[in-house]
């Protein structure tokens, strides 16, 4: 009888067990690709936080710092943890491009394991305060009259910035040079300095020169108005029909991690997604929540890879893969 | 005034306190810098409110600058990019025997340097970020000339070495990605190298290694540096500040300035004030034996540019580097928006950071005096204990940047690079001023003329491009001069 | 040996440096649609190097010095440099604890030939030093 009674109640005790997937028993290791206060570091850094506030996992999570070669070393660090449950990713879509144009960056996004998109960071076009365009029209047709004259700044060629440029110069007929700048910084400057008359600037940097009266909007790049600016005609609005390329953030694994453990992930960060703390972070630095999990984030992954792959060639970019 | 108000309150003077501390320990360790010591202290400073949380991060800013300055005159060690040229004169005076007062001209520098960057924050910080703005690719182009220019300076004996040498400092800076075309230039296939190789490496690879392998030829090798004796070598002493007065000046202006500018940093402007001071200095052949304003002079630069920094952080939300780039996040995370508007609608914020440094500035030198002859006592440690304690601290502090094993490589393979080029002949200093420039040079040679459309006239029809590259030209040709002066007193004697 | 000896040597090595960039430089875009490519500059800096490379050579040839270069104790550098490689290489499988201390060990017992135990003292205190500075105290990763 006692037998029978310690059998069933061993039982009852083994199901869960076994029905529990999988909990993290260690701290868990985030890493990013950029250096400490770079993009994805901050973001990271603020997930950090709101995970602990928020109380959503066990443990603690660090943040490891893996810059070099445009993700490319993040990318392969993570490549090499095979198995390990205990270590994220935060990728951006460099992490995606890269592989592309760069034969050393062996790792794409493709081998490791997706866990969930999280945001798309919109970007608006903007212009000096004092400058003779109201429009994004007009911009353009000011650059079909003096082809090659009018600048943009930005970042690398492959960022979204030229990618945006290489859309709306295909379907204008209009052109215009693409001068890239290193930092978010020195691009800002070139612009309001006079050196070059447009650029394409993420919604929360150019937040406080809006509000100086520095900058002015023409445009955003993305399919729908943005809270934050009502005012400010989106691309397809202004007359332009292109599919605004998204510059997105989400989670990956290394490779080789057991579906419980995906489940587990995508768990998480649901619950990150809808607490108050993650929507606050979000409105206020003007992204956009765009959840998706493991499955729909492969799906996502070939659409923007052949979008990326089509733009790259048409702007004559040289591909590597 | 009420920011005297705001940072005098004792809970922001002791983070002050711990932020100075905190940042000299970090600037001694080669590697460790204070763009990821206040990225670990983030989730901390949550719990403080902003106005100390800031003012400790500053702290560490600048105390940072103070310790690297520490290793680069003891150990020839640079313990941030910007020590390098500390090392110079610095580590001279060491060996001969006056790393007291080395390490004191380094604190008082700083501390004018420091003080002169927060009366400039205070009087002119928008007006200045206004006329930043106007600096542009053409103007950047013209400043890495002007600093590249300074190799003349530091050349030595054989001019076609150090031009060598540099011209290989630009080669090292050119490995990696190239921005503009993303095409991998000299990366071997090598992921590792797709970003190109890191500064610290090289530096601490070609001096501390270097330095370290050429002193292993000695059999016996008691102690590594004289310890100085004696009030004359453990402080400056009056001579020494007389002898320094217009390098203050030259740190503390040249510093702040290009602070301001974004981008530029402080490696350059220490370079430039190091060329700037020997240019005019009477006793120019001198420097790189161990002078004093040798030592001033770069120190104070290093500081007042992170006061000069600060400005367009503030004012325009534009980093100037990456340290600024760091406090520029934080700021973020706690809900400012730094920019155009920051300093009108947080004016208690802003001048409490501002008198902060000016008391943190003041801290840095009350607490280093006193310190200086102890430090000096490091090299007492028998060379036997202390070289070994080097290479392992080269190797951790490298490790500790990037996490890369690969990077240890190339530590050991520059050590190597070092020593070489020390029994060669070949300067050092202007490899690692190749490799400071050559990547900025190259982007704002290649921007300009984006901008002009190919016209390279675009260089000399700005006024201020065009004096910078003046200058540049001048100084290079000296040497030509010098020459043709010799051949004319020769004939004439004839 | 003599300066200028050296002087031809490195000479050479500079130039085949300058060769090498000038090779490398021609295949990729020297002036782009937009503006220079990434060719350009290390074009030049490659023909700089490869003249001056070959000036050096020159003047070694030309107007030999006299002076001596001392590689006396260079065998000793190569030794360190040797035993500092070899304890990189070990990094990854021994980590940094073991490879520093029998780094610390080989120097001092080797170079200085000061006695064994001293070196194993040191070796010991200085590993121990170091693993309570930084992971400890400071939280740095050792390699």
């Amino acid at each position: 009888m006692k037998k029978a009674f310690a059998l069933a109640v061993g039982m009852a005790l083994a199901v869960p067990a076994f029905s529990q997937s999988f909990t993290p028993s260690r701290p868990v290791e985030v890493v990013v690709h950029t250096g400490p206060g770079g993009g994805s570091d901050v973001l990271a850094r603020a997930m950090v936080l709101i995970m602990e506030k928020e109380k959503l996992l066990p443990v603690r999570m660090q943040v490891a710092n893996k810059p070099g070669g445009g993700g490319a070393a993040a990318a392969a660090y993570l490549a090499e943890k095979k198995g390990e449950a205990h270590t994220i990713g935060i990728f951006t879509g460099v992490w995606l491009t890269n592989p592309l144009t760069s034969a050393e960056a062996k790792v794409s996004l493709k081998d490791l394991t997706p866990i969930v998109r999280l945001l798309l960071e919109p970007a608006v076009i903007a212009v000096k305060a004092d400058a003779p365009y109201k429009t994004l029209g007009e911009f353009v047709n000011a650059a079909k009259q003096k082809p090659g004259e009018l600048k943009q700044s930005g970042g690398s060629i492959t960022s979204r910035d030229n990618v945006v440029r290489q859309q709306l110069q295909k379907v204008s007929g209009a052109r215009w040079q693409f001068i890239s700048f290193p930092g978010g910084g020195e691009r800002i400057a070139a612009l309001l300095g006079g050196h070059v008359q447009m650029m394409v600037i993420e919604p929360n940097e150019a937040g406080e020169h809006i509000r100086a009266g520095n900058m002015r909007l023409l445009a955003q790049v993305s399919d729908a108005r943005l809270p934050a600016f009502p005012n400010v005609p989106t691309l397809k609005e202004a007359g332009f029909n292109v599919t605004p390329v998204p510059q997105v953030r989400g989670v990956v694994a290394p490779p080789g991690i057991p579906r419980e453990n995906v489940a587990y992930w995508e768990g998480v960060f649901k619950k990150l997604t809808q607490t108050e703390s993650w929507k606050k972070y979000v409105a206020d630095n003007q992204f956009e929540e765009a959840y998706q999990n493991a499955a729909d984030l492969s799906r996502f992954y070939e659409e923007f890879s052949n979008q990326m792959r089509g733009v790259l060639q048409e702007a004559g970019i040289k591909l590597v893969r | 005034m009420q920011g005297f108000a705001v940072a005098l309150q004792p809970m922001n003077l002791l983070w002050c306190f711990v932020g100075v501390v905190l940042g000299t320990v970090v600037g001694v360790m080669p590697g460790l810098g204070p763009p990821a010591t206040i990225a670990m202290l983030l989730p901390l400073t949550f719990l403080m409110n902003p106005a100390s949380a800031i003012i400790m991060l500053a702290g560490i800013y600048y105390g940072a600058k103070y310790g690297g300055s520490t290793t680069s005159i003891l150990l020839n060690v640079p313990g941030e990019s910007a020590s390098v040229a500390t090392c110079f004169d610095g580590y001279q005076m060491a060996r001969n025997g006056r790393a007291g007062a080395a390490l004191g001209i380094a604190a008082i520098a700083s501390f004018i340097a420091g003080t002169v960057g927060v009366i400039g924050i205070m009087l002119v910080a928008p007006p200045l970020a206004r006329m930043a703005l106007a600096f542009s690719s053409p103007e950047y182009f013209a400043l890495m000339a002007l600093g590249l220019a300074m190799v003349v300076l530091l050349a030595g004996r054989s001019m076609v070495k150090a031009l060598l040498a540099t011209l290989v400092g630009l080669w090292l800076a050119g490995i990696g990605t190239d921005l503009f075309s993303q095409t991998s230039r000299f990366t071997f296939g090598r992921m590792e190298l797709l970003s190109g190789i890191d500064f610290v490496v090289v530096a601490i690879g070609v001096f501390a290694i270097g330095e370290v392998l050429a002193n292993m030829e000695g059999r016996e090798a008691a102690k590594a540096l004289p310890v100085p004796k004696g009030w004359r070598n453990l402080l400056p002493t009056l001579q020494d500040l007389k002898d320094s007065r217009f390098a203050f000046l030259n740190g503390s202006v040249v510093g702040f300035l290009i602070g301001v500018l974004p981008g530029a940093g402080s490696t350059i402007a220490s370079f430039i004030s190091y060329g700037l001071e020997k240019a005019v200095s009477r006793r120019p052949e001198q420097f790189g034996k161990g002078v004093v304003e040798g030592v001033a002079a770069p120190e104070g630069a290093n500081n007042a540019e992170t006061g000069g920094a600060l400005i367009p952080m503030l004012t325009l939300g534009i980093p100037g580097s990456s340290t600024t780039a760091v406090l520029l996040a934080a700021l973020v995370l706690w809900g400012f928006k730094p920019g155009p508007l920051f300093i009108p609608e947080n004016p208690a914020l802003f001048w409490g950071l501002v008198a902060s440094m000016y008391i943190g500035n003041l801290m840095l030198l009350v607490l280093n005096m006193p310190l200086v002859p102890l430090f000096a006592q490091v090299l007492r440690t028998p060379a036997y204990i202390l070289y070994p304690v080097i290479l392992g601290i080269a190797m951790v502090g490298v490790y500790s940047t990037s996490g890369s094993l690969f990077d240890v490589w190339l530590l050991a393979g520059f050590g190597l690079l070092g020593y070489l080029m020390r029994k060669l002949d070949y300067p050092s200093a202007p490899l690692i001023l190749g490799l400071v420039l050559g990547g900025a040079m190259e982007r704002a040679l290649r921007q300009s003329l984006m901008m002009s459309d190919g016209h390279v006239s675009i260089l000399v029809s700005r006024p201020v491009s065009a004096v910078m590259l003046s200058l540049a030209l001048l100084i290079l040709l000296m040497p030509v001069f010098g020459k043709i002066n010799r051949w004319r007193l020769q004939a004439l004697e004839k | 040996m003599r300066a200028a000896k050296a002087d031809f040597w490195s000479g050479l090595a500079l130039g085949g440096l300058g060769g090498f960039i000038i090779v490398q430089a021609s295949r990729w875009e020297y002036l782009g649609a937009d503006g220079p490519g990434p060719g350009f500059f290390p074009l030049w800096y490659g023909i700089a190097m490869a003249a001056l490379s070959l000036a050096l050579v020159f003047f070694s040839v030309t107007k030999p010095g006299s002076e001596r270069i001392n590689w006396d104790g260079a065998g000793r550098a190569f030794t360190t440099w040797l035993a500092l490689a070899v304890s990189v290489a070990l990094l990854k499988v021994l980590g940094f604890l073991v490879c520093f201390a029998a780094l610390t060990f080989f120097i001092v017992a080797v170079m200085y030939r000061r006695p064994l135990w001293v070196a194993a003292a040191v070796a010991i205190g200085a590993t121990a030093a170091f693993y309570l500075v930084f992971p400890f105290a400071l939280g740095v990763k050792l390699p």
